[in-house]
């Protein structure tokens, strides 16, 4: 009897573990492998935290190395995600390189890298959200761009001034912020500059510019509901100046729980503030 | 063309151009180094800039004749360094080290710092493919 009741007693036990490893445990996929994004009071997913950018390798290969760090590369847009270009487009978007520091690369002289630039730069990021607005800091240049929450494809300042960064207004698409940018000015689109062997061999001794008739959106979303480390971020190029149609290229960002943004004065120890890159005297 | 500037320390390969795309978040590689001007050089570290926007080093090199030359070396950022788990510590005065790198294009001796090794084999920054890569693939 005190065995049958025993065998009984571990039966139940067997079939409770059970029951509760296939339950799913609050804040954890069902795998158990990772927690659940995070949400709002509102439900809507919360992106806040620091992360690395679409220039780190973590967001194509799904790893971060040992401690917590990161590596990266200079990141261009890929040309074969490109639309086709208007006649006159190719031109107007890739230019010669002037050999003046300040047009071929006005970061240089630490001026702005400007939207379609600035998010693939090689430097942590940090996005801050509240229920009526998302801010995106950038450590490069300590940028932060504030966007409010609104209506989807409200209009936007009709007295916008032409600037690095823009006029962004935000919205929610389901589970996707969406970030629409108009009142860029004229500037550079990538870091073309920098490309090395990535740059098409029709490219060479080129950078590549923006008009100021260009519209941005970005997407931002959590890659997998399942995995808050994975930001996937699609960015839509709209150049009517250079492009027969709007094109798009996803990127990603990677959560780092141990990074936090550091001061960058890119005056400090700027070497080329006059176009010519050397030490200042006595400093040899 | 290959043209080789002879001295104990000091190696000029020309037209090689073939390792090391450095990363310069900052700086624009093309318009201040010469990709067509490796260098390969050895010395002892006289000073470290650990600033924004790159850090600096400087390196005093000896020839055959036993003069020396302070070369200025520029690496990556401060930041972008951390999150490799590379820190100010690295790099001191009085290491020696070899570097190799590409020389300014306005003539000076000013270089990029791409691969830093000490004398025991250590390598400082090395192990950090800073290739250029499009975006999506």
């Amino acid at each position: 009897m005190r065995n049958c009741l025993a065998a009984s007693f571990l039966t139940a036990a067997a079939a409770l573990a059970m029951l509760l490893a296939l339950a799913p445990t609050p804040g954890f996929s069902q795998s158990g492998a990772a927690p659940r994004i995070p949400r709002m009071a509102d439900g809507k997913p919360d992106f806040t935290g620091v992360y690395a950018g679409p220039a780190y390798r973590s967001w194509k290969t799904g790893r971060v190395a040992k401690d917590d760090t990161d590596n990266a590369g200079i990141t261009i847009y890929d040309r074969q995600k490109m639309a086709p270009f208007k006649p006159e487009g190719f031109e107007f978007m890739s230019r010669p390189f002037t050999g003046q520091i300040p047009i071929d690369d006005p970061t240089e002289l630490c001026l702005p890298n400007g939207l379609t630039r600035q998010f693939m730069s090689p430097y942590a990021q940090q996005w801050v959200q509240h229920k009526d607005v998302i801010l995106n800091i950038t450590e490069y240049m300590h940028f932060v761009r504030i966007i409010p929450i609104g209506a989807p494809n409200r209009p936007h300042d009709p007295d916008v001034e032409l600037t690095w960064m823009g006029d962004s207004i935000g919205w929610w698409e389901g589970d996707t912020m969406v970030i629409d940018t108009i009142g860029l000015k004229e500037w550079h689109l990538d870091a073309t500059i920098n490309g090395g062997n990535a740059i098409p061999a029709d490219e060479r001794g080129r950078q590549r510019w923006h008009s100021d008739r260009l519209h941005v959106i970005e997407r931002l979303k959590y890659k997998d509901p399942a995995n808050p480390a994975f930001l996937s971020y699609e960015i839509t190029i709209d150049d009517p100046v250079i492009f027969t149609r709007p094109w798009s290229q996803e990127f990603g960002y990677t959560r780092h729980a141990t990074w936090k943004l550091l001061e960058y004065v890119c005056e400090e120890n700027n070497r080329c503030l006059g176009g010519d890159c050397k030490p200042p005297a006595g400093s040899q | 063309m290959k043209r080789i500037v002879t001295g104990v320390s000091l190696v000029f390969v020309l037209s090689l151009g073939l390792f090391l795309t450095p990363l310069l978040a900052h700086h624009a590689f093309s318009a201040e180094y010469d990709r067509n001007k490796p260098v390969k050089l050895e010395g002892v570290v006289k000073k470290v800039e650990w600033m924004n926007p790159h850090i600096w080093f400087y390196v005093d090199v000896k020839d055959a004749s036993g003069k020396v030359t302070t070369w200025g070396f520029s690496g990556g950022p401060p930041g972008q360094l951390a999150r490799r788990g590379i820190t100010k510590n690295v790099l001191k005065p009085g290491d020696y080290v070899k570097v190799e790198g590409f020389a300014a294009k306005n003539g000076t001796t000013n270089a990029t710092g791409g691969n830093v090794t000490f004398a025991d084999g250590r390598a400082v920054f090395a192990g950090s493919s800073e290739d250029v890569v499009p975006g999506q693939n």
